[in-house]
């Protein structure tokens, strides 16, 4: 597979979380070597491959060996002439991701959760209202659900204790006004207040998801052939 | 209560009640040189992180390079966090110039995905509205951007050199949730900053115009000294304050004025009122009480001389000095020196030489009433005693003792004044006003020796 191939789901900041490398450094790096380079999204975002990150951790670990960051770039090259690429975890053909269901009536906000969601790895599936969050839920069967409370005018009320209540996903609440207390009540597994941090957002899915969830091959497919 | 920002001014966010609204817009809004850049910049640094770092945007108004150049010199600009990545600066006035305000969007959308800011400043926004075709498209790109950082978790920081008549009318003003005016008055020939809160949605702020000065160390304010009567109960002390001089404390009965009164002591030049403070500070500094002398008058030397004339050293004494030039006085900026000083030093009386200094300082008489009401309600609530020294212009027959009728703040007021006795001029003290004491207002001969005062005999003015 060659690395314009590759499947890239990290974004910059997601791969500068996962090495500790700031996210100026990776771009100057990119700019100065010219080795690493990630594709760009439509909107220019870089992101990049499971490859390139395990080719960052290489370098990573050549700089805490004392290497300059030129040095270890130009090991890395080398590497990469001779096929002798650094390992890195290859991803399973026909992998199943976890599916997230965003329900959310903002586009800009269901935009951005989106892309942050799919850079950390996770299948997202987004409804605009109640009416389309319900019909996704049924036939695409989410590992999660994302839920406005306030969609369709205070709708998402009423759909998190329905989903709730089926017991096949797990339901993240989501307000822009403090509803803690009536999502839980509701059957909710948490709640954030909105605006979404990327961050906090991750990491609540993937609380709830359990750490493993990115790692899980062989999940059968849930959606109705 | 709505997540605030802070810009790691203290007083600053007092005004703000915490700091700017957090996940808002805030719009920044002042004349050219007002300082909005700075005051944004100080808000960046002060909260970047890792996590969350700030993005600071530059548009049309100023080079990126420039706006790096010059906020190198403050103190709160910090390099480290340039190269970490903690703060980013990037210029997006040639993605405007080339492709307009559409393409803004997506850039600014990009931003927020790629970077993930905690804080975005936009310097200047006044540009876009110039670059808009028209009103409805400047409109539907201002609700579109307000939408997508309203979807995001970000905080913005939008400057714009409006003044503040002109912020009222723009559309922006509708959409901030909260917005700060920055300004700089003429008050006869010298420059006055104020800034002032125009707008903080959902939130309580100090009113009104509040002085602000620029220094390396970025943006400082002083809030407008404007407390709110504090109608509750306090202890007043059944303790008395000597004045220093025997004979007097005699004549106010009981030793002396009640601790934490307001004493007001008024005369013509040269009649010895600095005297009378010195008096009372040197006496309380001399049971324990240390006070601090606030001067207009004379610069410390001066005052040391003045002192030293009467057996009286400032070194080690308890009794510390708060001079200031009457030249480019902010009286909120003094006050809050007073302030510190007086929580600094464990003052227990004052003295303000003169009052008059303050007065002209603040240009305008009810700000000056306001001002003075609450430092004389702060002190009295401390149990603080302060002595406010008034010069009047008459020699003789004094009509009045101020212009803005300050002396009803006072507990007690003391005339000092000459009086002629046939070719000699005498002075002669009398105690006007007392609160809460029983005094006689007669007329005392006084003289002034190596001793400072004495206090002689009952005089009989004739009219």
């Amino acid at each position: 597979m060659s690395q314009q191939e590759d499947q890239a789901v990290y974004s910059i900041g997601a791969v500068a979380r996962m090495l500790e490398i700031p996210t100026s450094t990776l771009r100057a790096w990119e700019e100065r070597y010219s080795v690493i380079t990630p594709i760009r999204s439509e909107g220019s975002q870089r992101l990049y491959s499971r490859a390139q990150v395990e080719q960052l951790r290489f370098i990573k670990s050549r700089l805490e060996s004392g290497a300059s960051a030129a040095d270890a770039h130009r090991l890395l090259s080398q590497e990469l002439s001779a096929d002798r690429i650094p390992a890195a975890e290859v991803e399973p053909t026909g992998e199943t991701k976890p599916l997230l269901l965003l329900a959310e009536r903002d586009s800009y906000a269901a935009g951005l959760a989106e892309y942050f969601l799919r850079t950390e790895g996770y299948e997202v599936a987004i409804a605009s209202d109640a009416q389309q969050a319900r019909l996704h839920f049924e036939e695409r069967s989410p590992d999660l659900v994302i839920l406005d409370l306030l969609i369709s005018g205070g709708a998402g009320f009423r759909l998190c204790a329905e989903l709730a209540a089926k017991g096949t996903a797990q339901i993240l609440a989501v307000s822009a006004i403090d509803s803690a207390a009536e999502a839980m009540r509701l059957g909710a597994a948490a709640f954030l207040r909105k605006p979404l941090e990327p961050l906090t957002l991750a990491s609540t899915v993937r609380d709830l998801l359990g750490t493993s969830a990115l790692a899980r091959h062989d999940r059968p497919s849930k959606v109705p052939t | 209560m709505i997540d605030r920002l802070p810009s790691g001014n203290q007083r600053l966010d007092d005004i703000l009640n915490g700091g700017l609204l957090k996940n808002a817009i805030n719009l920044i809004v002042g004349v050219p040189g007002s300082g909005k850049t700075i005051l944004s910049q100080q808000f960046a640094f002060h909260n970047a992180t890792a996590r969350q770092p700030a993005l600071y945007l530059s548009t049309l108004s100023e080079p990126l390079d420039k706006i790096l150049r010059f906020g190198e010199t403050l103190k709160v600009f910090d390099h480290k966090a340039i190269q970490d990545g903690r703060v980013i600066y990037e210029d997006i006035g040639h993605v405007l110039g080339d492709n307009g305000l559409e393409s803004i969007l997506g850039a600014i959308e990009g931003y927020l995905k790629e970077v993930r800011p905690g804080i975005v400043v936009i310097d200047s926004f006044r540009a876009f509205a110039a670059v808009s075709h028209d009103t409805t498209e400047f409109r539907r790109f201002l609700y579109s951007l307000t939408r997508l950082l309203g979807a995001s978790a970000t905080t913005a920081i939008w400057n714009a050199p409006y003044t503040r008549e002109q912020a009222m009318d723009a559309a922006e003003f509708a959409v901030a949730d909260s917005i700060l005016a920055l300004d700089i008055k003429l008050v006869g020939a010298r420059e006055l900053r104020v800034m002032q809160v125009l707008k903080l949605r959902g939130s309580s702020y100090r009113s009104g115009e509040h002085a602000y000065r620029i220094t390396d160390g970025g943006f400082d304010v002083f809030p407008r000294l404007a407390d709110v009567q504090d109608r509750s109960i306090y202890k007043l002390s059944a303790k008395r304050s000597s004045t220093g001089i025997e004979a007097l404390d005699k004549v106010l009965g009981e030793g002396g004025y009640w601790s934490g009164a307001t004493t007001m002591v008024a005369g013509p030049s040269g009649i010895g009122k600095t005297l009378m403070g010195l008096h009372f500070l040197f006496r309380g500094a001399a049971i324990g009480e240390p006070g601090v002398v606030a001067t207009f008058q004379e610069n410390e030397t001066q005052l040391t001389r003045v002192a030293k004339s009467f057996g009286w050293s400032f070194s080690n004494s308890g009794v510390h000095v708060l001079s200031r030039s009457v030249v480019d006085v902010y009286i909120d900026e003094w006050v809050y020196q007073l302030l510190d000083m007086i929580e600094n030093t464990g003052a227990r009386r004052i003295v303000i030489d003169s009052l008059p200094d303050v007065m002209v300082a603040a240009a305008d008489p009810i700000r000056f009433r306001e001002w003075m009401f609450s430092l004389t309600q702060r002190l009295a609530r401390a149990g603080i005693s302060m002595m406010m020294i008034v010069e009047v212009p008459e020699l003789f027959q004094l009509r009045r003792i101020s212009e803005q009728g300050l002396s009803h703040l006072a507990d007690n007021v003391v005339l000092l004044q000459y009086v002629q006795e046939g070719p000699e001029l005498a002075r002669a003290l009398t105690v006007l006003k007392t609160r809460a004491m029983h005094h006689h207002p007669v007329v005392h001969r006084y003289e002034i020796t190596e001793k400072g005062f004495v206090l002689g005999d009952v005089l009989t003015l004739t009219r």
